[in-house]
């Protein structure tokens, strides 16, 4: 069965049908939520109320997109619009203050210790928020641009360069706050 | 010639494959950031959802609801109009054509219009309460 049949089954009123939606993409949201809202508290609750809210309008939904897109894009408005942030904004200048921060504590940091899932998390939330949700959005989905950007709201070239960018912070920053060349001894 | 050209394609070869390893490893990293929802939340959104579906009133009821008041309205004004006509004719016949246009006469047509529309405004107030009520009885 695929999914423009369950969301007919869920529009003739059989609610259950919905569970399969919830169930395949609620990790995933709640990391975009995550990536937004900074805790895991608050993503719980943006997640909760966007698939309330996709539930209540999945009449409007059109199937030449795919769900999963959908449901992103509300799960980024709600998110965006509950914590107020202006994910877009030109932060450069925060995003270097906490590099520098980064690389003093890093030395403090016990390598062996840490996994790198942690090391991973710890990154994304010292670079800019938009940023790191779109290498989130592009490296664990495998959205291709188009789908990224109907769930932000930018246009492909726009996206194209804040990818490039945010690729570029990430390295930087692992390099230098974990002093561990990951980037470098594969190539 | 030849050869720039080939050492040229090695440099862009091997850019390539540097590029596509850089994109395989950050890919393998960030699978790391993944987050994992709560155990609960898929139970707390379902139960949600059943609890909003048992609180919106079906379509049937909809249809039934504007029924209801289009019937309301009919019957209240439909009596309202048939009042009046009675008094019209009543008067007419009684006391002749010149007393219908009398301000007596246009006072006393205006508090029955008055009475009935008073009348409709309680009904429809009484049944928005009372669906208010099952509503919450649910």
């Amino acid at each position: 069965m695929n999914e423009n049949q369950r969301v007919q089954q869920v529009l003739s009123g059989n609610t259950s049908a919905f569970a399969y939606f919830v169930e395949t993409y609620q990790d995933m949201a709640i990391t975009i939520a995550h990536r937004i809202c900074g805790n895991m508290q608050d993503a719980e609750d943006v997640v909760q109320e966007s698939y309330l809210k996709a539930y209540r309008n999945l009449h409007s939904f059109r199937s030449e997109s795919k769900f999963s897109t959908w449901l992103y894009r509300i799960v980024y408005n709600t998110a965006v619009t509950q914590t107020k942030i202006q994910m877009w904004a030109d932060n450069r200048e925060t995003q270097m203050e906490e590099t520098s921060h980064l690389v003093e504590n890093s030395l403090q940091i016990d390598m062996e210790e840490r996994e790198r899932k942690e090391m991973v998390t710890d990154i994304l939330q010292r670079m800019p928020k938009g940023d790191a949700l779109l290498l989130t959005l592009y490296y664990l989905e495998q959205n291709p641009v188009r789908e990224i950007a109907k769930i932000t709201g930018l246009n492909d070239s726009n996206i194209k360069v804040k990818l490039f960018r945010a690729r570029k912070i990430f390295k930087e920053l692992w390099i230098k706050c974990y002093k561990e060349e990951l980037f470098m001894e594969e190539s | 010639m030849l050869q720039r050209r080939i050492i040229h394609g090695g440099v862009v070869m091997k850019e390539k494959k540097h590029i596509q390893i850089e994109e395989n490893l950050i890919r393998e990293t960030m699978q790391a950031a993944m987050k994992k929802a709560p155990e609960n939340m898929k139970y707390r959104i379902m139960q949600q959802i059943e609890t909003e579906k048992a609180l919106t009133p079906s379509k049937g009821n909809i249809d039934k609801e504007t029924g209801n008041v289009l019937k309301e309205f009919g019957s209240i004004f439909g009596t309202m109009y048939a009042v009046l006509a009675v008094m019209i004719a009543a008067t007419y016949f009684l006391f002749g054509q010149e007393y219908l246009l009398s301000p007596q006469f246009l006072g006393a047509a205006f508090l029955i219009a008055l009475i009935f529309s008073m009348l409709w405004l309680i009904a429809r107030v009484d049944s928005h309460l009372r669906s208010k009520k099952e509503i919450r009885k649910q």
